[in-house]
């Protein structure tokens, strides 16, 4: 069986000369569809540089990043744009909602993309605010809502287009300890009931505890692998 | 629709930059709408100063007197054209009028004048050599009666009332005549060249002294519309162009002043495409700013998939959005102060262009396209501005961006 995301012998180095920094080294990793996997590691440890080799936002100086058997460290353009829409949803530590957009519009964003008609995706809105925990709230934009709220929206957009996979760096960073369980609570039951794989990067306990396998980084190469 | 939305939120996410760039884009197109009825109003007062004071709007020459002024090449049937060009409808009014060189003497001094021998009666409605005459009056048909410009006046230095003769030779027999005048009226139009060497006397007496019975060298002509006059097709035209007579408009009378004219509609280009220029660069400075203010903005719309196409098109679009709002505004502040100046004018003193008198107020004159292709023009530049800042934006890399965001 062909993993959801395999990267075999990935390198990125950011720099030159002195000031040249190994972010990964010959990483290889495979994870299975359903999976609900960490990777964790002190920063600089190469976390977020994986998770975006990952989601197609950075490419690799050697080796191959696949998800879904396809090799996405070869396309660019449109074909990588379409590729990240259709397959993968991202979650960032820091939101990163669209300021003008309402929460609804802010969902609907990605399935606007897809070209998918008005009449599903206020549906597809709907369902999705419901299942974060926002219904009434959709008409609000990020800055009147809580840091907790922004992030429930990102993942809602995250999921709305049902993805292979969703990345999320760092997602309960700029969150209280009581909020970011509640996400992650709503992310875990996601990952039970509709079997949506998630990958996070992060070295944030709660996420740790609740993560079925953890990939252990340290100086931009695994050093070791748990199962939970 | 989306894309519209976030374009037009976008817009009033700085409201002061978004101010500030609809100021600049907007003072251009009211300057240039302005700047073009200024431009028209001065091509007006031109023309009219050429074609009213003197020249009329069109002439009927015998042919090739225009060439050298050869008296000898007259139009005998001058009053049967008169009557023909009377009857038609486009016509204004149609004077003959005679034109020999002579020399003019005073008890004081003597000059070499051009003598104009005119229909005081016809030349009203189409000249304004009536309107010119500041002391005395215009000719009246009595038969002494001569006028002077104010400079010729003060060389042979005479008053009116003094008397002077004219010395020229007939046109057939060459021989040579003198005659007596009353100096009867004193007139300027401006032009130097026009106040020191033109005379006027009646035509009738033209006609007996320089022994041209029933005969005159030139019909000057003013319509109804003066649009008409410039038109090759014009009947009239095609009526009195044939082996004896020469009938043509002003503008291929004086083709140096076509000439001006041309020269006058690309300053107008060469000022707007300046003008552009800045307001393009204040353009392009306003969205890199919008851009850099946002990039981790598009660092999140790159990473969910939108295509660098996309990203382009919501710049554009944001834009348009801006060239829509800053048109509206410089549509509306260019039509006042358009209209403000094409009724009060703008006092431009006394100049003198090409031997044209621009005397007083310049009144601007708006047209249609003044209100539909400059804005068309200013959209069109404001988005062309704006592509390369779109395209800076399709090509972040979202890794990048996404790190400046933290």
């Amino acid at each position: 069986m062909i993993p959801l995301i395999n990267t075999a012998a990935v390198s990125r180095v950011f720099g030159a000369g002195e000031a040249m920094v190994k972010a990964l080294d010959q990483v290889s990793l495979s994870i299975e569809a359903g999976e609900f996997t960490a990777i964790v590691g002190p920063s600089g440890s190469g976390k977020s540089t994986l998770l975006h080799l990952i989601g197609g936002l950075d490419k690799p100086d050697t080796g191959t990043v696949e998800l879904n058997g396809e090799n996405i460290a070869d396309m660019s353009g449109n074909k990588l744009s379409d590729f990240r829409r259709d397959n993968i949803g991202f979650i960032f530590q820091a939101y990163n909602l669209i300021p003008v957009l309402s929460a609804a519009e802010n969902i609907e964003y990605i399935m606007l993309l897809q070209g998918i008609t008005a009449a599903k995706r206020r549906v597809r809105v709907k369902e999705m605010l419901d299942i974060v925990g926002l219904a009434g709230l959709e008409k609000r934009r990020p800055a009147q809502l809580s840091g907790g709220q922004q992030q429930r929206v990102a993942v809602a957009r995250a999921m709305a287009t049902n993805p292979s996979i969703i990345l999320a760096d760092e997602p309960t960073a700029n969150l209280d300890s009581k909020t970011g369980i509640s996400l992650l609570d709503v992310m875990k039951e996601l990952n039970q009931t509709k079997g949506m794989t998630f990958v996070f990067s992060t070295h944030d306990e709660k996420i740790i505890q609740r993560a079925r396998r953890l990939v252990y980084l340290r100086d931009g190469l695994i050093e070791k692998e748990e199962l939970q | 629709m989306l894309i519209l939305r976030l374009a037009w939120r976008n817009l009033f996410r700085n409201i002061r930059r978004t101010v500030l760039t609809c100021l600049l884009i907007a003072s251009s197109l009211l300057t240039i709408i302005v700047m073009d009825g200024v431009m028209l109003g001065m091509i007006d007062v031109m023309i009219s100063g050429l074609t009213h004071t003197l020249e009329g709007e069109a002439q009927i020459n015998s042919k090739g007197f225009r060439d050298d002024f050869e008296p000898s090449l007259r139009l005998s049937n001058y009053q049967e054209i008169q009557s023909k060009l009377m009857h038609d409808p486009v016509v204004q009014g149609a004077s003959a009028r005679i034109i020999v060189g002579a020399m003019v003497a005073s008890t004081h001094n003597n000059a070499g004048a051009i003598v104009y021998g005119i229909e005081a009666s016809t030349e009203e409605n189409v000249s304004k050599i009536a309107d010119a005459v500041y002391a005395g009056s215009f000719l009246s048909g009595k038969e002494r009666e001569i006028m002077l410009g104010r400079p010729m006046a003060e060389l042979l230095e005479v008053e009116l009332g003094d008397r002077l003769v004219l010395t020229s030779s007939t046109v057939d027999s060459k021989e040579i005549v003198q005659e007596l005048f009353r100096l009867s009226g004193l007139f300027e139009f401006g032009p130097e060249t026009l106040d020191e060497n033109l005379i006027f006397i009646n035509l009738t007496k033209a006609q007996s002294l320089f022994e041209l019975p029933g005969a005159a060298h030139q019909i000057a002509i003013r319509f109804k519309q003066p649009e008409v006059a410039n038109d090759p097709g014009l009947d009239l035209y095609k009526s009195f162009n044939d082996d004896s007579t020469e009938a043509n408009g002003w503008l291929v009378l004086q083709p140096t002043m076509g000439a001006m004219l041309e020269m006058t509609g690309y300053t107008t280009f060469i000022i707007g495409g300046i003008l552009f220029l800045l307001a393009s660069l204040g353009i392009i400075n306003s969205m890199f700013m919008s851009i850099y203010e946002r990039i981790y903005e598009f660092g999140v719309l790159k990473s969910v998939g939108t295509r660098p196409a996309n990203i382009i098109k919501l710049i554009l679009t944001e834009a348009f959005f801006l060239a829509l709002i800053s048109c509206f505004f410089g549509l509306i502040l260019g039509y006042f102060i358009s209209v403000y100046f094409s009724t009060t004018g703008i006092p431009m003193g006394r100049m003198e262009m090409s031997g044209i008198v621009l005397d007083g107020n310049i009144n601007t004159i708006l047209a249609p396209y003044q209100f539909i292709s400059f804005p068309i023009f200013v959209t069109l530049l404001t988005l062309i501005a704006a592509i390369y800042p779109a395209l800076f934006a399709s090509r972040i890399v979202p890794t990048e961006a996404l790190q400046k965001a933290l």
